[in-house]
């Protein structure tokens, strides 16, 4: 049992890192599929599709910089070792890591839709596009409080 | 600062010189036509038919671009065209230059190299599948002519099918033994252990027993295979024919596409310059239709911004001395077009309110009001002096190689340039510099870096996100202060203070009371912050039961507006987003820099890997931090502050211009 804290932390930072990771790859999905379709009728348009596209990336992004952190925390990066860690730290460690794992994942998906959207609105009003861009950070705004909140946890549980 | 205002323009003038009144309007850019308002007014004649004339021009402009372009290289490439490096014409140049093009002639050429091309596209492919059915008809010894024309006896056919059918269709075969002298079943050869798709088979039969032989083979399962009839010899032959004919259509076809594209290179410059010149021309004629007309005497009218009036007079007076000018301050119920006037450190901003909404001419303009909020934001989001040093850097860079950038384009620009010096600012007073690369790599600077360090979000987050909140609530009360200015504007000051300063009060009091108690301001804080608080409250309770005459109905709406305060906590609690931003730009810029330092551990090659990474990723994570840098304060703005005091809805100024899609037109 000497490793369990050690493999629980581990599995927090694995779970933030892909489900925040799948939510945005399907997000990203949804999104390409839409701005696909308004290039072929309109090929000049790939640079505001690509911004709108890249919206729902970020959760990737905030999932691996919370796996990060564990990893950093627990002194897996660098030569210095792993730090001692008893099974209720662990367990904090992954308690941490949920907020980003599980919003990250549903949240990209929905901005992804949403991504989509706003393609399909630039692809009949260009000018529209400050609109376009906002409508997806409306919905990003929960996953960058759960990064939030998975941070100020991180930060608070106490190891070594 | 603001809106600009704008005077509304009567302009009479002679028939006669219409052409040159509206060449000289279009050329100020400066005037956008107000149609007129009768709904069939006298449309001057002859504009009809400079319009169509115009327009049978443009769309053989139109279809050369569409053709040609796709086989054009442009020599310069697309991103230095777009930041304005582009062939400076005047109009009169322009002019000459379509009175020298012979369109019509250009026209002809393409559309009969586009036939040309497409007839040899067609036998092309056409000998494409006549060669790939040959290739399959290796097995069969006699002329094609037999199947495609028959003989006089004899007929054939030719089919595929099921290799488990083949002895099916070979016994019912048999009971026309009687013929066999003149029919003869021929198979390509096949392994039938190998379930290998479907057997070619040639059947020569004689002329009289066509129809017994069709039908035995159609209940056998063989789908006859149509062989076209300019195939008449031997295989081989054929094959040799058809090869020789596939090598001379290919050299044709690459002639035409050699020659589409010549024309291209030719061509295409000078259509994308008559494209502006006839574009420009339509705009123009189809001000022009929207003037009234009399016998003798057109009128225009058009809004102009009121500082370019007397510009625009001297201009049209130098035309004619038979044209009258008036000029008017927009009437009550005219509803002016906006354009947004503001000073050079203001005007980058702009785009930013324009893609929310313009304002209404008689609105506020929220541009320099959001101004120093975004460029805050913006900076705390990205919040890294190294990755500000970039992005300044390249700008600089841009504006001191490409001299002719469009106007909008600069200022869009110049917007991120402005946003540098506040993320290098925060970078600097946050201690990020390309995330922790100090710490890692330059370890004789730590002591500047953090002699230089304000605040620490990385050991002490809190503190950050303290300040996040404290920079919402200011941006929030600004907003609130400025509706209240608005209403009491335009009179309603019961409304200013029942709905904005109400809610001012209160939520500024709560603050000072809040952090009063946390012993951070003086212990009175909290007794002033208290009663503000109380007081705004009672106002917001009192203004709430209005007008509504059932007291029990009253109490209910005071607290039910009281409850709005809720949606005032969640408005301040998303500017911690200031500080998950410029937390995940630090903290990736941390990560890059571990995973160079690892990198650099790999023998040998280990430092170039390291540098590969450390630059890769920093570009990379300059990319994708400046998108999130962008939208989230500019949500900040559009979600938080307009909700506060903003709805813009006016029509932006569109004035009347000369299309400049692909060259710099100099009036």
């Amino acid at each position: 049992m000497e490793y369990l804290g050690l493999s629980l932390a581990l599995f927090g930072a694995a779970l933030a890192a892909a489900l925040a990771g799948i939510g945005s790859a399907i997000g990203i999905g949804i999104a390409g599929g839409a701005a696909a379709g308004v290039m072929t009728e309109d090929p000049n348009k790939f640079g505001s599709c690509l911004i709108l596209q890249a919206l729902p990336g970020t959760q990737g992004i905030y999932g691996l910089l919370i796996a990060f952190f564990v990893l950093n925390k627990l002194g897996l990066l660098g030569g210095a070792g792993a730090v001692a860690l008893n099974w209720n730290q662990g367990l904090q460690i992954l308690a941490s890591c949920l907020p980003i794992a599980v919003v990250g994942w549903y949240s990209a998906i929905w901005q992804g839709r949403t991504s989509a959207a706003s393609i399909q609105m630039i692809g009949k009003k260009p000018e529209a596009m400050g609109k376009a861009i906002i409508l997806p950070a409306m919905v990003e705004t929960y996953a960058v409080l759960a990064l939030l909140t998975s941070i100020l946890m991180l930060m608070g549980v106490q190891v070594g | 600062m603001g809106v600009a205002r704008l005077k509304k323009a009567e302009l009479y003038y002679h028939k006669s010189v219409h052409e040159q009144i509206a060449a000289a309007i279009q050329e100020t850019g400066a005037c956008q036509i107000i149609s007129s308002e009768e709904e069939n007014h006298p449309r001057p004649a002859d504009v009809d038919a400079l319009i169509s004339r115009n327009d049978e021009k443009l769309a053989d402009v139109r279809y050369l671009s569409r053709t040609l372009t796709p086989h054009y290289v442009d020599p310069v490439p697309a991103l230095d065209r777009m930041l304005g490096e582009r062939p400076e014409v005047t109009m009169a140049e322009l002019k000459e230059l379509a009175e020298s093009t012979n369109l019509k002639a250009v026209c002809d050429k393409t559309r009969a190299l586009e036939r040309e091309s497409g007839e040899v596209k067609t036998k092309l492919s056409e000998a494409r599948m006549n060669s790939s059915i040959l290739s399959s008809l290796e097995f069969l010894p006699y002329p094609l002519s037999v199947v495609t024309e028959g003989t006089k006896t004899l007929s054939g056919l030719i089919g595929t099918i099921k290799p488990s059918n083949v002895s099916g269709l070979r016994a019912a075969l048999g009971d026309f033994s009687k013929y066999k002298d003149d029919s003869e079943l021929v198979i390509a050869p096949f392994n039938e252990k190998e379930n290998a798709g479907d057997v070619y088979v040639a059947l020569i039969y004689s002329r009289k027993i066509e129809e017994e032989i069709r039908e035995v083979c159609a209940k056998n399962g063989l789908s006859l295979v149509e062989i076209p009839s300019s195939l008449t010899g031997t295989v081989d032959e054929e094959r040799e024919r058809l090869a020789g004919a596939i090598s001379e259509l290919e050299a044709k076809e690459a002639e035409i596409t050699a020659s589409i594209k010549a024309l291209a290179e030719e061509c295409v410059p000078t259509v994308q310059k008559l494209s502006d010149y006839y574009n420009s021309l339509s705009a123009r004629y189809n001000g022009t239709a929207m003037s009234d007309e009399t016998d003798s005497v057109m009128l225009t009218r058009f809004w102009l911004p009121s500082d370019k009036a007397d510009s625009i007079r001297a201009k049209i007076e130098a035309i004619s001395p038979e044209v009258e000018l008036t000029l008017s301050d927009p009437e009550p119920d005219d509803e002016p077009p906006s354009m947004l006037m503001n000073g050079n450190m203001v005007r980058p901003f702009n785009i930013l309110t324009e893609l929310y909404s313009s304002p209404t001419y008689r609105g506020i303009d929220p541009t320099p009001l959001l101004a120093p909020f975004f460029w805050i934001f913006f900076g705390m989001c990205l919040g890294d002096a190294g990755y500000a040093i970039v992005v300044f850097g390249l700008i600089m860079w841009v504006f001191k190689k490409y001299r002719k950038i469009a106007p909008g384009v600069k200022d869009f620009i110049t917007l991120f340039l402005f946003c540098s010096v506040s993320t290098f600012i925060y970078g600097v007073i946050s201690g990020s510099f390309f995330g922790n690369f100090i710490d890692s790599f330059l370890p004789p600077l730590i002591p500047v870096k953090n002699a230089l360090m304000l605040v620490d979000p990385m050991t002490n987050p809190m503190q950050v996100l303290g300040i996040s909140l404290l920079l919402g609530v200011i941006h929030l009360m600004f907003g609130l202060l400025i509706a209240a200015y608005d209403k009491m504007r335009h009179g309603e000051i019961i409304d200013a203070v029942g709905e904005k300063i109400s809610w001012f009060l209160l939520i500024v009091g709560l603050c000072l009371y809040g952090v009063g108690l946390g012993g951070m301001l003086p212990p009175h804080f909290v007794q002033i912050g208290g009663a503000m608080a109380v007081i705004g409250a009672v106002i917001i309770f009192v203004y709430a039961g209005k007008g509504e005459p059932n007291y029990f109905k009253k109490i209910i709406n005071g607290f039910l507006a009281l409850y709005g305060s809720t949606s005032y906590l969640g408005d301040i609690l998303s500017y911690s987003r200031l500080l998950a931003l410029g937390f995940g730009s630090a903290v990736i810029g941390m990560v890059i820099n571990l995973l160079g330092g690892l990198a650099a551990d790999i023998p040998y090659v280990g430092w170039l890997v390291a540098v590969v990474v450390i630059i890769g990723g920093h570009i990379f994570s300059i990319a994708i931090n400046i998108l999130g840098s962008f939208v989230h304060p500019l949500r900040l703005q559009y979600v938080e502050f307009f909700g506060k005091f903003y709805t813009g809805g006016g029509t932006p100024f569109t004035p009347l211009t000369l299309s400049q899609e692909f060259v710099n037109v100099k009036a």
